[in-house]
């Protein structure tokens, strides 16, 4: 059951593993902030191998890791790029501030320069390292410590456990839709060979029986929330929220560098040296991009 | 040494907001501070009601008018917050997985502290205290998910047991579980009674397998009211569970067709420790070498084989092996075990959802393998165990013709198939009606009609009674059995029932740890100690009266039942 959609429910043995809700919530605002406030290939690349040495010093399961970066490189990074590609071959010059066209159809319509493939790459790195520090977030942390977490950044406590209910129920959710499922299979519906759009009305039928167990069930939980004095008070204590230890501590410290560098690469590029263009490239030479480094 | 009242209702009654009737009417109890009480009553009779008012539910979630007064501790429950008094009063409820809100055992114990804002280091020994007094010490960091339900209603006892809370209710702390885990669950509850300061209410309507423990008092309730408080001998020695709609112990009833005099008997209401006088053997011997019809069935022809059948999720780790068994027409068949043996997946492999990954599954002699789930639920239909679980459509009638539109059939044929079904579950009249506005039994059967328009020979019925009380039970069983004796249907129960299973079926399919360890009759299953203990089985109170007498059990039970089929047949 454990790691089941990817989620632990019991924390594992690692470094990262053993750091507290807290370290991780703020660590995973701070890697996305540095992701989309930056939005240079050089920040994404060093998230993107910090991110992944994280991964795999949990020692995962590579399986589910590697479907979602494989589906990520089809939606975006194929379907996507050629999107860009066709739609707007243009944004190789408006976004790096130079064009070297290689290729071009005969009315010029269509063309490919070294810059645009540059762009639809780094924009496409940019998912792929959000994804990256996603799937470190969600492996290292367990549903009990995000809800901790997310109270100590100051998310009401009802908001909290709310997130917390939410991993206790989904796999008896994904249960019960199973078994339902099932019987509606041999009552006579036809899941395997129908069209997609009735495909989605035979599910949606099955929403009713799903949605009628579901409800039943929250009377129950709340009860047993409310005898067990839940909203009694104005915070709540949290037991899977350890201490900070010693590793927390140095985690912090890398969370508040990653924090120094993002605001001193906004006050420095967005504020002292404004950049001429948005997106630096290697051989956009200084004069063109106002980049200075 | 005066007795301390700890829990007081006066001329108290109270009705719902949206009820137009009281739930509660003049309710006058006492119960005294180490008292251990059941609190007995068929479904509807009120009795969770009263638990709602002892602990705050009621007014704190659920709205209503209260007159009279309650006081718990000597103080009405009235003037008091939820919070308050859920430090003086712990409640398990029924649903024992609903009740269950933490990702971990740990965590589940500790959420009352949680909201109590106790720091973290005074947490986390005493929640290693509450889980060792339940005997989960060794499980705090097991998830939800891989407890069993008794090791769950063990978590949400040791959740609500602080040193504070002197009352502990039990809600129908025996509705899921097997019957080995219901045994553990009144003995845990006995030891919890064993501290006299905890005062105990234990709220069921299986009145036989609670005084598997001693209870010093029983309110027995209906329609609102309370009908007797008294001790268990009294209760035992009147007539009042037979009008109440509670089943009495098996072992009584057989002592009162013998004609046995129990009222003298002071250990009447304990099997374990019931003396019997030398006039009560006789009439029981008696009563034993009576003649009665013998329970003749003919083998019909094979409707379902299984040979040789191995299923597994993942490769090398088999849920079921070596699955052989024969199931003919018309035969009743239950399917027991303890969960997570081989039950369901067995249910599954029929219908068709899994298939074998060795072995073969014939139906009505032909190898199913070709066949789809749609077309195999025409030959073998599936009930789930709650009616809300199958239904999709608002009118009784739209719900029972579902699968026939499903199936190309012409709008003819459909009515009157449809018909036919509704007419054999008693529910032609109602077709009209909107699915919400019926009972729960007439819920089990829309759903038991809706198979039943497909015509297949076998119907599979999932936990048909889990959770009724004797009355509903009764009214389900009859009716299935209809469907068994007047059109012929095969019928498989899956169930932890075993009166169930002693009363209405021939024959026992017992799993153990993905194998069938026994296929036989149902009174030789239970008289054999070994499959008892291999399935998580208990002895039923017959065999051990069986032994009293030092007659065979499997021949007495065999017995007993001949007898009750013949009775109930007369009547």
């Amino acid at each position: 059951m454990n790691n089941r959609f990817l989620i632990n429910y019991t924390p594992g043995s690692t470094f990262l593993h053993k750091l507290n809700g807290t370290t991780k919530v703020i660590g995973f605002i701070a890697i996305t902030i540095a992701i989309i406030a930056t939005f240079d290939f050089r920040i994404m690349l060093a998230i993107f191998l910090l991110c992944m040495a994280g991964v795999a010093s949990m020692r995962p399961n590579w399986k589910p890791i590697a479907f979602m970066f494989g589906f990520l490189i089809v939606m975006n990074g194929i379907i996507g790029s050629l999107m860009v590609i066709v739609i707007s071959p243009e944004s190789g010059l408006t976004k790096t501030g130079m064009e070297t066209v290689f290729w071009s159809t005969a009315n010029g319509r269509f063309y490919l320069s070294w810059e645009l493939l540059w762009y639809t790459w780094a924009m496409f790195f940019k998912r792929v390292a959000s994804l990256s520090s996603a799937m470190l977030f969600v492996l290292s942390i367990t549903p009990s410590e995000l809800a901790a977490g997310l109270n100590s950044i100051k998310m009401p406590y009802k908001v909290c456990t709310i997130v917390s209910l939410a991993f206790r129920t989904i796999p008896d959710i994904a249960r019960d839709f199973t078994d339902i499922k099932n019987s509606m299979m041999m009552r006579g519906v036809e899941l395997e060979k129908a069209s997609l759009s009735k495909k989605l009305k035979q599910y949606i039928i099955m929403l009713v029986p799903l949605l009628m167990s579901s409800f039943a069930k929250v009377e129950n939980i709340s009860n047993s929330m409310d005898l067990r004095s839940y909203g009694k008070c104005k915070g709540r204590t949290w037991y899977s929220e350890h201490p900070a230890t010693k590793g927390d501590y140095i985690a912090r410290g890398g969370i508040v560098l990653i924090f120094l560098w993002c605001a001193f690469y906004i006050i420095f590029f967005r504020n002292m040296h404004a950049p001429l263009v948005d997106f630096w490239c290697p051989w956009v030479p200084q004069e063109i991009s106002g980049y200075w480094f | 040494m005066e007795k301390k009242p700890i829990i007081e209702f006066k001329d108290f009654s109270f009705k719902y907001k949206i009820q137009s009737k009281a739930t509660l009417r003049d309710i006058n109890l006492t119960i005294y501070e180490g008292e251990k009480v059941l609190i007995l009553g068929p479904s509807g009779c009120g009795k969770s009601t009263l638990m709602s008012c002892i602990n705050g539910l009621i007014p704190f979630s659920n709205e209503g008018e209260i007159t009279g007064s309650c006081k718990v501790n000597g103080r009405e429950t009235r003037t008091l917050s939820i919070f308050e008094l859920s430090k003086e009063v712990g409640t398990v409820l029924q649903d024992s997985d609903a009740q269950f809100v933490g990702l971990s055992v740990g965590e589940d114990i500790a959420f009352s502290m949680e909201n109590e804002m106790v720091p973290r280091k005074e947490m986390i020994p005493e929640v290693e205290k509450l889980a060792g007094t339940v005997g989960m010490e060794d499980f705090i960091k097991a998830l939800p998910f891989d407890l069993s339900g008794g090791q769950k209603q063990k978590v949400a006892l040791a959740g609500v047991i602080s040193d504070k809370v002197n009352i502990l209710m039990f809600d129908e702390p025996l509705a899921a579980l097997d019957p080995k885990m219901g045994v553990a669950t009144i003995e845990l509850i006995d030891r919890v009674s064993q501290d006299k300061t905890k005062t105990v209410l234990i709220i069921e309507h299986r009145l036989e397998d609670v005084l598997y423990r001693p209870v010093d008092r029983i309110i027995l309730m209906g329609e609102g009211r309370i009908v007797a408080d008294t001790t268990p001998i009294e209760l035992l020695n009147s007539n009042l569970l037979k009008e109440s709609g509670v089943r009495e112990p098996l072992y009584l009833t057989a002592m009162k067709y013998a004609g046995c005099d129990i009222s003298a008997n002071k250990t009447i209401c304990d099997i374990e420790n019931l003396e019997l006088s030398d006039d009560d053997k006789e009439k029981l011997i008696a009563f034993f070498h009576e003649e009665t019809p013998e329970i003749k069935k003919e083998p019909g022809e094979e409707v379902i084989r299984l040979d040789d059948v191995t299923f597994a999720y993942e490769h090398g780790k088999p849920v079921v092996k070596g699955l052989d068994t024969v199931i003919r027409k018309g035969e009743r068949v239950a399917v027991v075990g303890k969960n997570g043996a081989g039950k369901s997946t067995m249910a599954k492999l029929i219908t068709g959802i899994h298939r074998p990954n060795k072995g073969h599954i014939y139906i009505d002699g032909k190898d199913y393998k070709k066949s789809t789930v749609k077309e195999i639920g025409e030959e073998v239909g599936y009930v789930m165990q709650m009616p809300n679980q199958m239904i999709v459509k608002d009118l009784i009638k739209d719900e029972v013709e579902l699968a026939l539109r499903l199936r190309n059939i012409s709008e003819e044929e459909i009515t009157e198939r449809a018909a036919e079904a509704m007419k054999a579950c008693g529910l032609y009249s109602m077709r009209k009606w909107p699915v919400d506005s019926v009972s729960y039994g007439q819920k089990k059967r829309v759903t038991v009609a809706s198979i039943m328009a497909l015509g297949p020979d076998t119907i599979i019925l999932d936990e048909p009674t889990a959770g009724q009380d004797y009355r509903h039970y009764t009214d389900i069983i009859k009716f299935i059995n209809k469907l068994n004796s007047e059109y012929g249907k095969t019928i498989i129960f899956i169930t932890h029932d075993m009166h169930l299973a002693i009363e209405n079926t021939d024959r026992a399919i017992v799993f153990a740890d993905g194998k069938i360890i026994a296929d036989e009759s149902v009174y030789s299953v239970l008289s054999n100690d070994e499959i008892i203990e291999k399935a998580n089985l208990k002895q039923t109170s017959l065999y051990m009266l069986a032994k009293k007498l030092d007659l065979s059990p499997e021949k007495f039970i065999e017995h007993f039942i001949r007898y009750e089929r013949m009775v109930k047949s007369g009547e």
